[in-house]
């Protein structure tokens, strides 16, 4: 609020003012009063007026910054109304009344939605426990229909279409899988188990559950995972399941996977490295966008550009590091870089002096 | 080894009694949960597999009941993925928590790890098998026929392990190379042809020719 912007709010008023100081003057003149005391109760009047018009200045200007400054503080700015100062003035007091009115209306509507939202995430996520039932079943089914092999000759095509449906089986389990972290990744809090994770375990246990699709795909592996890190099981081990998947989909000629850690002064580094296609230098920057899916996406197809941005947003409320480095035709690295905190590696620090 | 299943969904149930018989338990899954932990005491298992969302009960309660009784060892199976839901399952006395939907192997496998922890290790596997003459010594490493002996790396003894388990029947490759995944072995078909070739090397040195059989299109025999 400046001052021009205040003198123009009052432009009628002050016309007022001086229409009325035109008119006394005419009246004194008609009335026989000399010309000087006319100026002399003008000038009074003037300056009464003048002090009247700052002193009104500073209270507003006061009454204003006080609201900016209760509005810088609160986060949920929709809450105003409840906060705005007491003032003497009826306009004040009316629009306090109407801001909260129609404030309220809108707190009730972000209920309402907040509402709809929970229950449908709840609902998602007994959906995705229930679904999982019958994906149990399947992969039960699959695994003894498979292993009959020793004690009844199952033919080779019986065996190969359970093969085929237990693979297929992995792929929707691995759908519902993202459907359930997507549904819960705002709340990472409400589930995770931080612990001291062996992350060789994790990669173990990521590359044996697609063993049948990596043989398939006459992948090799080489794992090299010695360092430990503080961090989700499950989390990391979902991760881990899309990268791999993602190295699988966009592999090259005999495709071999590298997975190793190093240790950085700041963390513990967890590198994935494949020699599939490799990714565009123009489009490395934006693969972990949602819905990116790029021309690799485009040319292997079904690409739902859902996996790497889960696993960023994830990565993201671990507190991880992700990176990939790419060379178009050459390969792909991920890197996933696990912080140390100060207060652990000291703690190791001093138990080593012990 | 006797199995106590409680799981509520009839084709699990019924997959799982399979499986486990198939991996030559001894297995018990009633369909009725009223008075699960009478069942439990009366057939006296080795290991109870427990489901957590049974209807009218809570599997974590039952734990909670069996653990007032007896020491025996209860794996938790659930389609619940929450973290809170495992430390539950723990601070319950659960041995181990397997969310659903387990791979078999995988099932089996802690299912081992579960058993071999809480008997101490009173079922040991054998560590040296024999065939035509050629002796593998598991914990060594190591092969040996007629006092000559030949070192092993890990991937061949694996491979080898399995070969001997099922000596007189031919193992496809694709059988091989799944048991060597499993075993943190991840190689591809052609590295398998490697490993054979020069497990087959070593066995000449030792003075063993025609150990390893193969058929095309059928796989390894020993």
């Amino acid at each position: 609020m400046t001052v021009k912007d205040f003198l123009r709010d009052r432009f009628l008023m002050m016309l007022l003012h001086l229409v009325c100081m035109c008119l006394l003057t005419v009246f004194l003149r008609l009335t026989g009063y000399g010309m000087a005391a006319a100026v002399l109760i003008l000038i009074f009047w003037g300056l009464i007026l003048t002090v009247w018009m700052c002193a009104a200045y500073v209270q507003r200007r006061g009454y204003f910054r006080e609201v900016e400054e209760i509005l810088e503080k609160v986060d949920q700015r929709y809450l105003l109304g409840e906060l705005l100062p007491d003032s003497v003035r009826l306009e004040d007091r009316l629009y306090r009344e109407i801001i909260c009115r129609s404030n309220k209306s809108v707190i009730e509507r972000i209920r309402q939605i907040e509402e709809t939202q929970k229950e449908y995430k709840e609902y998602i996520e007994s959906w995705v426990h229930e679904v999982k039932s019958p994906i149990t079943s399947i992969s039960l089914i699959c695994a003894n229909g498979q292993k009959k092999r020793s004690e009844r000759r199952t033919s080779a095509e019986v065996k190969e279409a359970f093969q085929t449906i237990g693979l297929e089986n992995q792929r929707l389990e691995n759908y519902v899988d993202m459907v359930l972290y997507y549904a819960r990744s705002e709340q990472v809090w409400k589930d995770y188990l931080i612990q001291e994770t062996d992350l060789e375990g994790i990669v173990y246990e990521a590359l044996e559950k697609n063993k049948l699709l990596m043989i398939q795909n006459q992948v090799r592996a080489e794992v090299n995972v010695k360092e430990r890190a503080y961090t989700d099981r499950k989390w990391i081990g979902f991760i881990l399941n899309q990268m791999f998947l993602n190295s699988v989909k966009y592999k090259g000629n005999q495709p071999v996977f590298h997975i190793y850690t190093e240790r950085k002064k700041e963390g513990v580094l967890l590198i994935l490295e494949d020699n599939g296609v490799g990714i565009l230098p123009e489009e490395l920057s934006r693969i972990f966008e949602k819905g990116f899916t790029g021309s690799n996406g485009r040319n292997y197809g079904r690409s739902t550009g859902m996996g790497l941005y889960l696993c960023r947003k994830l990565c993201d409320k671990l507190g991880i590091g992700l990176r990939a480095e790419s060379e178009y035709g050459g390969g792909t690295r991920m890197i996933l870089e696990f912080p140390i905190s100060n207060y652990i590696s000291r703690n190791q620090r001093a138990q080593n002096l012990k | 080894m006797h199995i106590f299943v409680v799981e509520d969904e009839p084709i699990i149930r019924r997959e799982l009694k399979v499986l486990l018989e198939n991996a030559l338990y001894q297995v018990t899954a009633p369909d009725g949960f009223s008075d699960v932990l009478a069942q439990i005491m009366e057939s006296r298992p080795d290991l109870v597999l427990l489901d957590v969302n049974l209807p009218g009960v809570s599997g974590f309660d039952i734990c909670t009941r069996i653990r007032e009784e007896t020491e025996v060892p209860v794996i938790f199976l659930t389609s619940r993925t929450d973290s809170m839901d495992e430390l539950t399952g723990i601070l319950k006395g659960g041995d181990d928590y397997i969310t659903k939907p387990y791979q078999a192997p995988l099932l089996l496998a802690r299912i081992g790890a579960v058993l071999k922890r809480t008997r101490g290790g009173k079922y040991k596997e054998a560590t040296r098998l024999t065939r035509r003459g050629v002796t593998l010594d598991i914990s060594g490493c190591s092969l040996s026929f007629q006092g000559q002996c030949t070192e092993l790396t890990k991937n061949e003894m694996k491979l080898l392990h399995i070969l001997f388990l099922h000596s007189g029947e031919f193992v496809s490759r694709m059988d091989l190379v799944e048991y060597l995944w499993e075993n943190q072995i991840f190689i591809d078909d052609n590295t398998l042809s490697v490993h054979v070739a020069r497990i087959r090397e070593k066995l000449k040195n030792i003075g063993v020719n025609d150990l390893i059989e193969t058929k095309r299109g059928m796989g390894y025999r020993v």
